[in-house]
């Protein structure tokens, strides 16, 4: 990270009671970075997002946002828009008001009727909080997280309960966000999601950072996979290929090309049809389920 | 601060029932007791209906409304939403309260004026502010300190129970048998004070510094409330 860093957390530490939380965490985000925190249920991740965005104060460690304490509400919070897991709005306010007041009150200029048309809630601007369905109160959190284009936007959870028209649609505006210079923290169970936007991951599993990087160096630790099964007359192919309990054929490797080629040779060689062929490289479910290991 | 007291006062005009529990019956009682005042100033006196208007507003559109808001727009998340924003905790919770208060403020002094007219005005009106606004602040200060006890808003029906009934009962106590005895207690009692506060500025016969003494019980009270809030008031629901 070439320069100052967004979000610096250092040794953060969390307890509730007993429970340790939290354990000598440290990441730093980059400016115009999109760094998504995943991890396992209970990982942790949920507590460091609200000790990173000011909502709860850390056990120990030190947690900086722009260079400053993020409970530091009048300095931190210009400049952040926070997307909460759950709704947050008062069921008696319009989609407008709601929009209007945490615009307001979070200092920054925009238009509230540009965001309802980002959001796709134009036609809705008029309707209680309490009529709209789930993934409009996504849209609608959305909204008042990204009012005025702020410099750094948490999203917890950001896309579920959206179908998939209103997910390309928030996707295309944090895009143009980060094309503006937004940095951009992430938390989500969809992994190809992470997958697909995210700069670089963090992997928390019990409370610690398990794992980060960029995609290819997460999965580079693991290897590729080949599975396809043979008819009941063929011979057993050669090693690295191994029986699955299932009656099919594993290969894992971290040279797939090679191995799938002397693989195909094989097959050809011998006239063996490879039934269902699948080939690819490590996804990061692969690493996710490999944290279980841990 | 001010678009937040925008946004609730809004919002608690959309809300029939928290304007009719909150509001409404503490008017409708407010205006039996003065249209009846020529028998409760029998009983009492005149400053006597005055503290229970004043006691009733302050218990139910203050207090009881107080601790209903905050347990709501805590169970909704609605004030975790606020705090995301730049705005202090201070400016948030001022919003928030600042609709009610300002309503209780104004149904206090239309009631009163109704009931100056009809049965005479205050011997000392400055008093009476004062004990108003003391009072005013620290039935405040109890709903802090309760919705920090409170769940949900159906809990609020519980909770603020023993504190808006506690103070209308013990203004009624201090307004019928005075405070020539059990003097202390009855001062010390919360709202205790403050009834012979109001007793004082309606009435006349007490000396305005000596009456002014006791807004200490009453300012304690605040101190306490406040102290209370700070340790138990919680900004999201509990987990």
């Amino acid at each position: 990270m070439t320069s100052t860093p967004v979000i610096d957390v250092d040794r953060l530490n969390l307890s509730y009671g007993d429970f340790h939380a939290v354990k000598d965490l440290s990441f730093q985000v980059g400016k115009g970075e999109l760094y998504a925190l995943l991890g396992t249920n209970g990982a942790g991740k949920t507590s460091t997002l609200e000790i990173v965005e000011g909502h709860r104060r850390a056990g120990s460690g030190t947690v900086r946002v722009f260079g400053r304490d993020p409970r530091d509400r009048r300095a931190v919070r210009p400049r952040t828009g926070i997307m909460l897991q759950e709704s947050g709005f008062s069921p008696d306010l319009t989609v407008r008001e709601s929009v209007r007041l945490i615009g307001v009150l979070s200092r920054r200029e925009d238009r509230v009727a540009r965001l309802l048309d980002v959001v796709d809630l134009t036609h809705k601007a008029g309707t209680r909080v309490s009529q709209l369905s789930g993934g409009e109160k996504r849209r609608l959190d959305f909204a008042t997280a990204v009012y005025g284009r702020p410099e750094l936007i948490f999203l917890d959870e950001p896309t579920t309960g959206l179908d998939i028209r209103s997910r390309d649609a928030l996707w295309d505006a944090v895009d143009r966000l980060r094309a503006d210079g937004s940095t951009v923290v992430l938390t989500t169970h969809y992994l190809e999601e992470a997958q697909q936007r995210a700069d670089r991951i963090g992997l928390m599993h019990r409370g610690t950072l398990h794992r980060e990087g960029t995609v290819a160096e997460l999965t580079r630790a693991l290897p590729a996979t080949i599975r396809f099964s043979l008819p009941a007359v063929a011979p057993t192919p050669p090693p690295p290929a191994a029986r699955r309990p299932d009656g099919g054929f594993l290969v894992e490797t971290f040279a797939l090309q090679r191995e799938l080629r002397a693989l195909l040779d094989w097959a050809d060689a011998r006239a063996v049809e490879l039934r269902g062929l699948e080939a690819g490289p490590t996804r990061l479910d692969d690493v996710f389920r490999s944290l279980d290991g841990a | 601060m001010l678009v937040i007291a925008r946004s609730e006062l809004m919002q608690l005009f959309r809300n029939r029932l928290v304007l009719i529990t909150s509001f409404l019956s503490p008017v409708a009682a407010c205006v039996f007791f003065v249209s009846r005042h020529e028998l409760f100033s029998d009983l009492g006196s005149v400053g006597y209906i005055a503290a229970v208007v004043l006691f009733t507003v302050a218990a139910f559109g203050v207090h009881a409304s107080t601790v209903t808001t905050l347990a709501s727009r805590r169970q909704t998340l609605f004030l975790k939403r606020l705090r995301s924003t730049p705005e202090s905790d201070v400016g948030i919770l001022s919003g928030l309260l600042l609709p009610l208060i300002g309503l209780a403020l104004v149904q206090v002094t239309v009631i009163l004026a109704v009931l100056s007219w009809v049965a005479g005005g205050p011997a000392h009106a400055p008093l009476l502010v004062v004990a108003v606004v003391a009072t005013l602040v620290m039935m405040v200060g109890l709903g802090l300190a309760t919705a920090g006890l409170t769940n949900s808003p159906e809990h609020a029906q519980v909770t603020t129970l023993p504190v808006s009934l506690g103070a209308v009962a013990v203004t009624n106590w201090v307004g019928l048998t005075g405070t020539a005895e059990l003097t202390v207690l009855k001062r010390l009692l919360p709202g205790g004070a403050a009834t012979e506060l109001v007793l004082d500025a309606w009435n006349g016969g007490a000396g305005f510094s000596e009456s002014l003494l006791l807004l200490a019980p009453t300012l304690a009270w605040v101190v306490v409330a406040v102290a209370l809030a700070a340790r138990f008031f919680r900004w999201e629901p509990r987990r």
